[in-house]
């Protein structure tokens, strides 16, 4: 297998029908009145808007903007508007500066120094709101994560993680970007750079320490069981580079699951408890 | 026995639990194939309660005959209908040994039964959880010629059509739940297993979304020369009718003569090998 750039293309269209197609049969099966989803301005949440929108009609869609003082960017406020706008969606700005400062001030232990800590509460304030919404309106709540950031484990546990549906969630970063492209998303909004604002000036390329188009390609070789010297390579990338990413593949897995029960009873939820998902 | 017949490919997306829904399209389907001259109806593997329902096959499993099968039965009589569907099989003889069993029904009643041979359990597959694999092909002398029947990934394994055109098959039946990453595969094996065997091909997959899992339909009637004669839709519940004309088959076996050519001594080589392998 040559692992390549265009072992990542695919036929956009057909990508864009599947999901569109998943969006919509979920939501009738469920037999809920639509999608509340958030929408920050970047890629992933502007790609799952525009999907629902086109699966189920934009007034069937409320797109939350959760902002708040610390990482305040009108620019993305911006951005979120035109995707708003492109898709005919239904918006609603809820500003979340002041439970953030309620919740750093409940904690007795509370370390604003510690930036993951404080950043996931954001992540899980967000969430708090989704469901709301979500609850209040009889909608599902529709998620933003990719194959990329949850195979990292790059996400926040029953933060931005938290969803009914993950509609993108088996498409890689670079595979989202162009799917947004040929959803109508303009191309400066589908390439700049994605930050799963945590803290003021965080993007995501930064922290995981490499680009996508190498992470997504090394994704994708230990995927299809390819080893990591070979990926490496046929990459032409240092092998410890390789093993680091496999390493964090593999030690994530208990954030892409249910938690772990002890094994007591006859049949166990989250291991041999096996029933067939449902909508309703 | 008729020189040509008229099949209906009824590929549907089949309720998940509810085999009340289910049989209710089946019947809904079966009057329209009436409406519309055919001869047979053929519907996708697990029609009864849908692909992915895990534990809950110990539950919903019959036996065969069975209440499921006493009301097709019945259908086939009122319409005078011959139905082809899938259902989950409980052996007559223990409480949870489960089968993934393809259904013959005609105007008289039970004609047979096939039960899968090869159980994918890899991928999104877990079929070896659950179904005991059947050991033994099908082919039925019928009023509407010698028909036989595989089930979905038996098509991967050329032996099983090979083995069922021996016993006599003019036309084989496969009835399948194959999600969409594996459309070029079937599409290709569809169209080998046919005219290596020179055999009529009617291929019915599911269509809609099973639990995150697209079924691709695009079921198909592939003649014994490999020509795709009729297909239906991709992803969607579809119903297309199409005509099997067994006058064919002389021109295919003279044009492509594998089965005069086959080598009986390979079998045994191929049984050594694969018990080495």
């Amino acid at each position: 297998m040559k692992l390549t750039p265009s072992i990542l293309e695919m036929d956009f269209s057909e990508a864009q029908q599947r999901i569109c197609r998943f969006i919509k049969e979920y939501v009738e099966n469920a037999g809920t009145k639509g999608i509340v989803l958030g929408l920050s301005g970047g890629i992933d949440s502007a790609t799952i808007a525009s999907l629902s929108s086109l699966a189920i009609g934009g007034d069937n869609v409320l797109a939350l903007m959760l902002p708040e003082k610390e990482n305040f960017n009108q620019k993305d406020i911006d951005d979120a508007k035109v995707v708003a706008d492109k898709f005919k969606l239904k918006t609603q700005i809820c500003d979340i500066s002041s439970v953030l400062e309620d919740f750093y001030k409940a904690i007795p232990v509370f370390d604003p120094s510690d930036r993951l800590c404080k950043g996931n509460i954001k992540a899980r304030t967000r969430m708090i709101n989704l469901y709301y919404y979500g609850n209040k309106l009889n909608r599902i709540v529709c998620g933003s994560s990719d194959k990329s950031e949850t195979m990292m484990g790059y996400f926040t546990k029953w933060g931005d993680a938290a969803a009914d549906i993950m509609p993108i969630m088996d498409l890689y970063k670079t595979q989202v970007r162009k799917l947004a492209v040929h959803l109508g998303i303009p191309e400066e909004l589908a390439l700049k750079p994605s930050t799963p604002a945590l803290w003021p000036n965080q993007t995501a390329e930064n922290e995981l320490g490499i680009k996508y188009e190498t992470l997504d390609l090394i994704l994708c070789g230990l995927e299809r069981f390819m080893a990591t010297e070979e990926i490496a390579n046929q990459l032409s990338i240092h092998n410890s580079i390789v093993e680091k990413v496999k390493v964090r593949w593999l030690a994530n897995e208990h954030k892409r699951r249910m938690p772990i029960a002890p094994k007591i009873g006859y049949r166990t939820v989250g291991n041999d408890f096996r029933l067939p998902r449902h909508t309703y | 026995m008729k020189d040509k017949i008229k099949l209906a490919l009824a590929q549907i997306s089949s309720k998940r639990e509810n085999k009340e829904a289910n049989l209710q399209k089946i019947e809904t389907l079966t009057l329209k194939a009436k409406e519309q001259g055919a001869d047979l109806a053929i519907f996708p593997e697990m029609t009864l309660t849908g692909y992915v329902v895990r534990d809950q096959f110990y539950e919903l499993a019959e036996t065969i005959p069975g209440p499921t099968v006493e009301k097709v039965e019945a259908l086939a009589k009122k319409t005078g209908i011959h139905v082809i569907f899938g259902m989950p099989e409980l052996s007559e003889k223990t409480r949870a040994t489960v089968f993934n069993t393809a259904v013959f029904v005609g105007p008289k009643g039970l004609i047979g039964k096939y039960r899968k041979m090869y159980l994918p359990t890899h991928s999104v597959f877990e079929e070896k959880r659950y179904f005991r694999p059947g050991y033994q092909t099908a082919a039925f002398q019928t009023e509407l010629g010698n028909i036989g029947l595989c089930i979905c990934y038996d098509i991967f394994f050329p032996e099983v059509l090979r083995l069922t055109r021996l016993k006599g098959a003019q036309l084989i039946v496969c009835i399948s739940a194959s999600p969409a990453l594996r459309r070029s595969y079937f599409e290709t094996l569809t169209c080998a297993r046919a005219i290596e065997n020179t055999v009529y091909l009617a291929y019915v997959n599911l269509a809609g979304v099973q639990d995150g899992l697209q079924f691709w339909g695009g079921s198909r009637l592939v003649s014994p020369t490999g020509d795709v004669l009729a297909k239906a839709k991709y992803d969607e519940e579809d119903f297309v009718t199409c005509e099997v004309d067994y006058n064919d088959l002389r021109m295919a076996e003279t044009f492509i003569p594998t089965l005069k050519d086959l080598r009986p001594e390979l079998f045994d080589k191929l049984k050594e090998c694969s018990e080495l392998l």
